[in-house]
Order: structure tokens, then C-alpha cells, then sequence
């Protein structure tokens, strides 16, 4: 079975189980999940006979050139945690359909469950850094929505908070540490990279990459002082604690770290750093695991300890401790993930997990009494279980470390506060004097049996194992580390690790028999983790707060922080290369230039004269006076296309601006123009003017740089020219980029200018909503402009309506529409193209709006509907772009048709279609703004509440007929 | 000739950024459009190279008639200027809807309404 395939079946099955919950029963979906991950189980058991040759891998490509590749890669590492998430996955899937009682519910958090399954697989056997990468962040989020299955409780929410805020800013940590080893490795496949370990430990950049890793491992996998997030996260469902948070996503560090030792491990900086953290949490762990009174929270800590142990084992020099660390994990799955489950299910019958209120509860429940029995032992380490066998080699492996007498007594210590925590485990919960509570309530809900498959197999496991490591575990470990081990059940003599393992026995029962003054012991106040991260939290919040203070909702005041941000930003990074004076030539070479001149210095005037101005419509014409200027130094350029375009648009501007100006009412404008314009005397007029003044020199410096230091003569430009008429069959050499070279942006430039035009209609024609106007008013008022248009034309008919100016907008609307074909037709050597004749005909509709006003125009042109314009232009424009790739052309192909001959020196070729398509849309886009702007709707309900006041009697009178005639019926 | 066309625009976008920052809505709308043109000037500014003659070829694919200006920029600035049309439109549409519904251009004073 192709090892992609093993990875994503667990997906589909969590897409199919919402509605497969429907028809199944929660016990019926679980064992339906649980059937497929021990399939996938066997088929992980089936590898592993294969990888003696070497590891197996398989690449899906995607951008290889980016070397993107979704590729996995087996070995025996990886196949250890592929048993481990399967085996452990399949039962407890099979343990959770008895745990909810509902199939709704159980079929939510199968869903998270299986997804979770196929993330976890994806990350131990992603064989490119950014599939792990990606892999590991969905087992984050889906840790993140585990933790907060029971959403409604606080506790859930803040737990699911916590975890994702810590493993979410460590896999930012790893995903910049994943990255800067890929760059350094030269490669993001896996294969590549465990071959590069000399080049990356030798290289200047090893580091940061070791530290960044070891971060994002550090907080995966519940390291101090990142471990506060995992007994957080035991808000979790229970089935999803023992599988998530204590037998895999929790070790996905620690596998981050065994499949990274053969490129970081074995220097300094590991085994300083890992030796450091991981003793530190398995000590921490231990200690806090005892005097925690809720169960769940007893088995975080005592996780937590035994993290920290693995990430121990993994920093000791050459390797020694790595077998040690492979046989802990197996073991610790077992044990963990039996306990869990069987914590859940006392929960789950008793209704608490809390050590005070529970006891004596083995006369119940005899089944899970023995199981838990089993993995206590295993987990305090007693032979001949296979706990005893990961303590064993746990303590050999810290024999060899560099300062073995600290670190034996450490974890000695922590070993017996093990051994103390697994005493209470099966005593305080089972045997003892049966609390009031529990004996009531135990009786009414007794647990079903079928739950006591999982938690008794992983038992067993921890039973067996020990006597099948010959046959089954050392084959296992010696795939995955590639070297014979040396590993038995018990050990031929009386060595130190075995003295080590009798005295933390017998210390940790001491410990347990004096546990009640243990318990009470007072301890100095230090800061918890997290209450380091809730003081952290606090700070964002009031760090937010204060900047709230600085967002008082004026723009201009934001503006005023961007811009001289900018100005800063410019400066200090120098980033300007300095001006090659050299190409600074002003010489005058002609009358032409001269007239420039002229006219840029009228430009400018005429800008400022906006300025000065206060009267809006002043403002308005010197800035119209500004844009023919400078549709003046187009014409000069030469560049008659652009010029044509500049003069049309100026002239729409112009009468845009106008028309709405008309629109607001003056004497507002006034009132704001008084209040607004303060003179020179003002400071924040020179506050104003510092700021735009620095903004316009940082302009001209940039400007002039860009212009002085541009390579002459060395452009595209110069490409273009040369083959625009042989592959274009365009004369006009800007009209050739607008419609073919840079085809795509006309089109894109086109679809911008429909949509924005769509806007102002939408904005502009919708009833304004408001306390001024109220919707039935409003309704009633546009049923009675459509019914009686002409009845209204009259009201609104503008006064520039006048028998000439009427003649003449007739004459107009035929003419331009002439210029519009004409400018189609020989767009292609002429000035003038699609754009410009939809400008041409837009002006034509314009003066329309403007001479007729808004009713008559609308009566007497019907098949001015601006949206079926855009819509056929854009269409239009698209089909021609597309078509070619029927033909197996590229978007946009041009087709040109050399061989038909036109009269008139006319040309025909797919552009012309092109222009055809930007002339609609251009002219549906101008007639929608100015049907929006010349729409009267809202200024006769403005200004005439006279008429609405007339039509309320109306509309009361309706509905004063209408309710008598239902107090009639 | 270009530098001068780029100390131009420098000034304009200076007296646009001015008017950007009025407390008057239609005077910012106004700056918007300065800085339009300020940018189609240094665009046109930028070309390669100052042409006596426009961009056009005959039917042997040749300019004719002495240098030809720089068809690239061109192109850009038509693309430019229907934007910055388009954008400046919905810029004034905008102003009408809050005029029409706080009856003033006043940035200032529209904030007020709204607290």
C-alpha cells in the first residue's frame, strides 16, 4: 500500500464521519475507525521486513523547482510512531465510541480524532521539512480544537487558548529554523539533509537552527518552562488526552529530535540544551505530578517528567541514550495511554475525577481495578514489566552521561516520585475506604464493558512486552537506529542502574506512605508558568489598550504618523543611491521644449490655485486647468494616445465633479469651508505643510534619482517598438503593449474601472439609510417615480435645458458614437482605441444626463442599461482572451488575419474584438456613474418632505382599509 | 527635459499630500486626484528616452521620421489614469453618501456624529 495512501485515509474517513453519524450509533462509528487504523496498523507491520534495505520513500511533486514536494519517507524511526499512532489510535477510537453517549457528539470528535490521526502520521513520515512543517501546525490546531471540544466552558476555551498560543508561536520557531537548515542543507527532502549533518554542524549558521528547533521541540513536546500548556489542556475529552497529549502529539518533539540527531545532535549545544531542559521537566514533572489532586492533572505532570526524560536521553553524546529513549516511548504509550483511559472512565461513571471524593472503587469496577494494577506497576517500573525496562536502560543511559552522579540522583528522585505518583494511581482511586459519595453514585452507572478492551490491551502490552523483546522490540529499535542494541528483561547482575531501580522502588513507597504531611507541605510562592503566560496575555491587552488611545478615528492624524513613518523609513535606510550628477542635463533643445516648460509651470500654478481657492468649484476648474496641462505635455512627448485619453478623462472628471458638487448642498460646503480654512496663522496649517513639504522633497529626491539614473536607451521599450507590427500587427506601438503585450493588465485595468463604477451605482442609487428617511416612505416614493415618470421629468428637468443646448445633446450622442467606431476600427494606427471611444460615447450619454436630466433620458434612451454593457464588455473581453485556448493557444494569443483585405486600410484581428469588449465596458462603467450621480431619488426625498407628507394620508388610509377589512373577516 | 518633469512631480505630491490632509472631504478627494496626475507625470518622466516623433511604425515595422518616444511608459500611464478615474469616482461617491448623511464634508465633525 503506497505510504501516501496511509496518510490520507484517515482524512477521508474524518470528512465522512459527520455523516456517517447519522446513521451509525457512537459504539458503531468508533469501531468503524478504530477497524481502519488497526488496518493501517497491520499494514505499518507489513513494512517493516522492507526497511532493512535502507528507507522507503515517495514524492509527489508540486513546484519542484521551489522543491515543494509532498514527499514521505519510512524508516525505521518513523515506523515506531506510525505503530504508536495507529495501535494507540485504534483503540482508543474503539474506546471512544462508548465514551459519548450521543452519536452526534462522538461523531464531531471522531472527526477531530481521525484528522488528527492522518496529521500525526503526516508528521512522522513527511520526508520534506515544509510537509512536517504543515503537518505539524494541523496537529496544533486540531490539539487546539480537541482541548476545546466542550466549548462552553470556560476552562476548555482558555485551556485550547493556552496550548495553541504555545505550540503555535513554537511552530513559528520551527517553521524559521526549518527553513534556515533547508537553506543551509541545500535541500528541504529529508533524505538529502540527514546526509548533510557535517555540512550544517560546521556551518556558520548552526546555531540559530539547533536553538530554533529545539524551541519548537521544547514547547511541541510540554518542555519546561513551556510544559504549563499540557495540564491546561486537560479540559480535552479524555480519549483525546490519552491519545494526543500523552502517547503522540507530545512526542512529536521528541521525534523532531530523534530524526534530527544525525544532522544536529552529539555537540555541545544539543547536549547542553537538551540535557539542561529535559532533566529539569522530568524532575519539575515529577514533583508537581504528586500534589495534584484532579487525576488528569496527575497524569499531565507525571507525561510532563517523562517528556522530559526523552529529551534527556536524546542529548546525551554519541547516541547512548537514543535506544533508551525509543524503548521509553513504547513503554510510556502503553502504561500512559491505559491510565488515561481509565481515568476517563471513572470519570466518566463517578462523575469525578478529583482524589478527595474517590476510593474503593476496585468492588465495582473489578476489570479496570487490574488493568490499572498492571500499568502502575509498569509505570513505577517493576519487574518484569516493561516499564522496569525503559527505567532500566533510562538509568544506564545517564551512567555514560558527562556529570552522571547529578543526573543519576536526579533521576533517581524523580523515578521515586514516579513510582509514588503510580502507588496513588491504583490505592487512592481503588482500594482504600470508599468515599460517601462515590458508593452512591457508582451503582447507578456502571461502566460498560466494551471500554475496558482498550485500556486492558495497552496493559497487557505493558505486560508482554517485556517478555517479547527478543522477538518483537529489538528487531524494532534496531531498524530504527540502525546499530545492534543490547537489551534484555532483566539484567544478569547487580549493577548500579539496578541498585538505582530497587532504591527508587523503595523510596517512592516511602514517599507514598507519608504522602499526607507531603501533601501539606507549604511551598514558597513562585511563579507558575502560567501564570507567566496569563501576565504575558495581560500585557498584549493593555499594551492594545494603549495603542487604542492613539486610533482617535481621524484619518488626517493616521495619514500624519504613515507618512512621516515614511519619511523615516526612506532616510535611514539610505537605500538611495547617490544621483550621477553627470547625467543631469537640462539643455533646452526646442521651441517644444520651451512650450513644456510653459506648460509645467501652469500645472503647478494652477494645483496650488486649488489649493488657495476656497470655493470648491474654483478648486474644481484650476485642477481641471492642471489636467489639460498636463494632457498638453502628453501631446509634447510625443504621445498622442495618451494625450487623447487625458484630455477625455480630464474633461469627465471635470463634469463629474461638477454634477456632484450640485449634489451636496452649498450652503454646507460653506459652513465647512469657513470653519475649515484657517489661514497661515494656524499651526496645524504648518504642521500640515512640514509634513507635506518633506513628503514632496522625499518625492523629488526619489524621482529625480530614478530619472538621472535610469540607464538611457537600455529599455524593453526599445523591444517593442521593433516588433510590435510583426507580432501584433499594430502600428500604434502603445496601443500594441495596451492590447497584446501587456494584454492581461488592460484586462484587468477594465474589470477594476467596471467594478469600481458598479460601486458608485450601488452606493449612490440604494435608499440611504438613516434616521432622516424611512424605508416605507422611500419604497412608496420609488413606486411612484417609476409610475409616473413624466410627471416628474418635469420637476427635475435641469435649467441649462433649453431648445439649443437640447439640440445640440442630440446632435452629440450620433457623432460620438461615430468617433467610437471610427476609434475602434483604426485603433491600430491611429490615435485613439476601445478605451477612448467608450470615453467618447460616455461624454456623449453625459451631456444626455446633464441637458435632458435623469427621467427623460432614461425614457428616451431604453437601451442605455449600463450593467448589460459591462456585463457584455467584460464577457466579450474574456471570450476573446480565451478562446485561443481551445485551439491549444495561450490566454490572450492574438490571431491575426494578414490575408484578409479590407477596404479603407482597415485591419481586422482578434484585438479589434478586444477593444470592442474595454469600448462596452468602458462606456457601461461612465453611463452607470453618471445615471448614479444624475439619479435623483435621494435629493427629491431630501429636499421635498412636502410630497412624502402629502402621500403618508395615503398610505394611512390603505392601512386603515386594510385593518378593517380584517376586523370584517 | 525628465528632471525637470521629476522636480515637478515632487512639488505636486507635496501639494497633493496638503490637500490630503484637509479637514474637508472634497479638498482630500482632490488631493487623491494631485497625486493621480503628480504619479502620470513621473511615470512619463521615467521613459527611456525623449523622443522627437510618436511611437508609431509603418508597415516595414519602422519609426519614421527621427526618435520615437517611449511607448512602454505610455502604456502605463493610460492603464494609470482609467484607474485613478475609477478610484477617483468612487472617492467622490463616497463623499455624497456621507454628505447626504451627516449633511457635511467635515471630516472632523462626522466623527463626532458617529461618537
Amino acid at each position: 500500500m503506497d505510504i501516501a495512501l496511509t496518510v490520507s485515509t484517515p482524512f477521508v474517513l474524518a470528512a465522512a464521519a459527520m455523516p456517517l453519524s447519522r446513521r451509525l450509533s457512537a459504539p458503531q462509528l468508533g469501531s468503524l475507525m478504530a477497524g481502519v487504523l488497526a488496518l493501517l496498523f497491520l499494514f505499518f507491520v507489513g513494512y517493516a521486513p522492507m526497511l532493512s534495505a535502507g528507507a522507503l520513500t515517495h514524492t509527489i511533486e508540486w513546484v519542484p523547482s521551489l522543491q515543494l514536494n509532498l514527499s514521505f519517507y519510512l524508516d525505521g524511526l518513523a515506523l515506531i510512531f506510525a505503530l504508536i499512532v495507529t495501535g494507540v489510535g485504534a483503540l482508543v477510537m474503539l474506546y471512544t465510541g462508548f465514551y459519548f453517549e450521543d452519536s452526534q457528539s462522538a461523531g464531531r470528535f471522531l472527526m477531530l480524532m481521525m484528522a488528527f490521526s492522518g496529521a500525526m502520521l503526516g508528521v512522522v513520515l513527511a520526508g520534506n521539512l515544509l510537509a512536517l512543517f504543515i503537518a505539524w501546525e494541523l496537529t496544533s490546531i486540531l490539539s487546539f480544537l480537541l482541548i476545546g471540544f466542550k466549548g462552553k466552558e470556560r476552562s476548555a476555551r482558555s485551556g485550547a487558548m493556552m496550548a495553541l498560543v504555545v505550540t503555535g508561536g513554537g511552530g513559528l520557531a520551527l517553521l524559521l529554523g526549518l527553513m534556515l537548515l533547508g537553506a543551509t542543507a541545500g535541500s528541504y527532502e529529508l533524505s538529502a539533509i540527514l546526509n548533510s549533518g557535517d555540512l550544517v554542524r560546521e556551518h556558520a549558521a548552526f546555531l540559530p537552527i539547533a536553538l530554533l528547533l529545539m524551541l519548537g521541540a521544547f514547547t511541541k513536546s510540554a518542555q519546561f518552562p513551556f510544559h504549563f500548556w499540557l495540564p491546561n489542556a486537560m479540559s480535552a475529552p479524555t480519549p483525546a488526552s490519552a491519545f494526543l497529549h500523552s502517547a503522540t502529539m507530545v512526542k512529536a518533539g521528541v521525534y523532531l529530535l530523534l530524526r534530527l540527531y544525525p544532522v544536529l545532535g552529539d555537540n555541545a549545544v544539543w547536549l547542553g540544551g537538551l540535557l539542561t531542559v529535559g532533566t529539569l521537566t522530568l524532575f519539575i514533572g515529577a514533583f508537581w505530578a504528586i500534589r495534584q489532586r484532579d487525576l488528569k492533572a496527575c497524569l499531565a505532570f507525571s507525561t510532563v517528567s517523562w517528556l522530559g526524560a526523552l529529551v534527556a536521553l536524546i542529548g546525551l553524546p554519541n547516541g547512548y541514550g537514543l535506544m533508551a529513549a525509543l524503548v521509553g516511548i513504547l513503554a510510556h504509550a502503553l502504561y500512559k495511554g491505559a491510565l488515561f483511559l481509565i481515568v476517563g472512565t471513572v470519570d466518566h461513571s463517578v462523575g469525578t475525577r478529583n482524589l478527595d471524593e474517590l476510593g474503593g472503587l476496585a468492588r465495582q469496577m473489578r476489570g479496570f481495578a487490574l488493568a490499572t494494577g498492571v500499568a502502575a506497576l509498569s509505570m513505577a517500573g517493576v519487574p518484569p514489566l516493561f516499564g522496569f525496562v525503559a527505567k532500566e536502560v533510562l538509568l544506564k543511559a545517564m551512567e555514560k552521561s558527562p556529570a552522571a552522579d547529578v543526573l543519576l540522583g536526579v533521576v533517581t528522585l524523580a523515578a521515586a516520585l514516579t513510582v509514588t505518583m503510580a502507588l496513588i494511581l491504583f490505592w487512592d482511586v481503588f482500594m482504600g475506604k470508599p468515599r460517601q459519595k462515590v458508593s452512591e453514585e457508582a451503582h447507578h452507572h456502571a461502566p460498560p464493558l466494551p471500554m475496558l478492551i482498550a485500556p486492558a490491551t495497552l496493559a497487557a502490552g505493558s505486560l508482554l512486552l517485556g517478555f517479547l523483546i527478543d522477538p518483537l522490540v529489538k528487531p524494532l529499535i534496531e531498524a530504527a537506529l540502525g546499530v545492534p542494541v543490547k537489551l534484555y528483561l532483566l539484567p544478569s547482575e547487580l549493577d548500579r542502574p539496578f541498585q538505582l531501580s530497587l532504591t527508587a522502588l523503595a523510596l517512592g513507597g516511602a514517599i507514598f506512605l507519608v504522602r499526607c504531611y507531603w501533601l501539606s507541605l507549604r511551598l514558597p510562592p513562585i511563579p507558575s508558568g502560567s501564570q507567566v503566560y496569563r501576565a504575558a496575555l495581560r500585557s498584549v491587552d493593555a499594551f492594545g489598550d494603549l495603542l487604542l488611545r492613539l486610533q482617535n478615528g481621524k484619518i488626517r492624524f493616521y495619514l500624519l504618523f504613515m507618512l512621516s513613518a515614511l519619511i523615516l523609513f526612506v532616510v535611514a535606510s539610505g537605500i538611495v543611491d547617490p544621483i550621477k550628477w553627470a547625467r543631469f542635463n537640462l539643455s533646452i533643445r526646442d521651441s517644444a521644449d520651451v512650450l513644456k516648460i510653459v506648460l509645467l509651470l501652469i500645472a503647478l500654478i494652477a494645483t496650488f490655485a486649488s489649493i488657495v481657492f476656497k470655493r470648491h468649484i474654483i478648486a474644481a476648474l484650476s485642477l481641471g486647468v492642471a489636467g489639460y496641462s498636463i494632457g498638453g505635455l502628453f501631446l509634447l512627448e510625443p504621445a498622442p494616445d495618451v494625450a487623447l485619453v487625458q484630455f477625455l478623462v480630464e474633461t469627465l472628471a471635470t463634469v463629474l465633479i461638477i454634477l456632484i458638487l450640485a449634489k451636496t448642498s452649498s450652503r454646507e460646503r460653506e459652513k465647512v469651508i469657513n470653519r475649515t480654512e484657517r489661514g497661515l496663522r494656524h499651526p496645524k496649517v504648518w504642521r500640515d505643510i512640514a509634513i507635506s513639504g518633506a513628503i514632496g522633497g522625499l518625492v523629488t529626491f526619489l524621482a529625480v534619482a530614478a530619472v538621472v539614473n535610469r540607464p538611457s536607451r537600455e529599455s524593453i521599450a526599445q523591444w517593442h517598438i521593433e516588433n510590435a507590427l510583426s507580432l501584433t500587427g499594430i502600428n500604434d506601438v502603445a496601443a500594441a503593449i495596451i492590447t497584446d503585450f501587456r494584454g492581461m493588465d488592460t484586462m484587468i485595468e477594465i474589470t477594476v474601472f467596471s467594478v469600481a463604477s458598479i460601486a458608485v451605482y450601488t452606493l449612490l442609487t440604494r435608499p440611504p439609510a438613516g434616521k432622516v428617511w424611512r424605508r416605507s416612505q422611500r419604497e412608496d416614493r420609488l413606486e411612484m417615480s417609476e409610475a409616473e415618470p413624466a410627471e416628474l421629468s418635469d420637476n427635475t428637468t435641469p435649467r441649462i435645458s433649453t431648445p439649443l443646448t437640447r439640440f445640440g445633446a442630440l446632435l452629440v450622442l450620433p457623432f460620438s458614437a461615430l468617433i467610437a467606431v471610427e476609434q475602434i476600427l483604426y485603433a491600430s494606427s491611429v490615435p485613439g482605441d476601445g478605451f477612448t471611444a467608450g470615453v467618447v460615447l460616455g461624454l456623449g450619454v453625459a451631456a444626455w444626463y446633464v441637458v435632458f436630466g435623469y427621467h427623460e433620458t432614461k425614457q428616451r434612451l431604453p437601451w442605455l442599461k449600463p450593467p448589460l454593457f459591462i456585463s457584455a464588455g467584460l464577457g466579450l473581453a474574456f471570450t476573446n482572451a480565451a478562446l485561443p485556448l481551445i485551439v491549444g493557444r495561450e490566454f490572450g494569443a492574438i490571431t491575426l488575419l494578414k490575408d484578409l483585405k479590407l477596404p479603407a486600410d482597415l485591419k481586422f484581428s482578434s484585438t479589434t474584438l478586444f477593444e470592442i469588449g474595454i469600448c462596452l465596458a468602458v462606456l457601461g462603467g461612465i453611463c452607470a456613474i453618471m445615471e448614479a450621480i444624475a439619479s435623483p431619488k435621494e435629493v427629491e426625498a431630501a429636499e421635498k418632505r412636502e410630497t412624502q407628507t402629502i402621500e403618508r394620508p395615503k398610505e394611512k388610509e390603505i392601512e386603515k382599509e386594510i385593518e378593517k377589512e380584517i376586523e370584517r373577516v | 527635459m525628465s528632471v525637470l518633469f521629476a522636480l515637478a512631480t515632487g512639488i505636486m505630491f507635496g501639494m497633493g499630500i496638503y490637500q490630503l490632509l484637509r479637514r474637508d472631504l472634497i479638498k482630500a478627494a482632490f488631493g487623491f486626484y494631485i497625486l493621480f496626475t503628480a504619479i502620470n507625470l513621473f511615470l512619463l518622466a521615467a521613459g527611456a528616452f525623449e523622443g522627437t516623433v510618436p511611437a508609431y511604425v509603418d508597415e516595414s515595422g519602422r519609426v519614421v521620421g527621427g526618435t520615437s518616444s517611449d511607448p512602454l511608459v505610455q502604456a502605463l500611464i493610460l492603464t494609470a489614469i482609467v484607474i485613478s478615474f475609477g478610484t477617483y469616482t468612487l472617492l467622490l461617491s463616497f463623499i455624497v453618501l456621507a454628505s447626504r448623511r451627516f449633511k457635511t464634508v467635515d471630516s472632523d465633525e462626522i466623527d463626532d456624529l458617529i461618537r
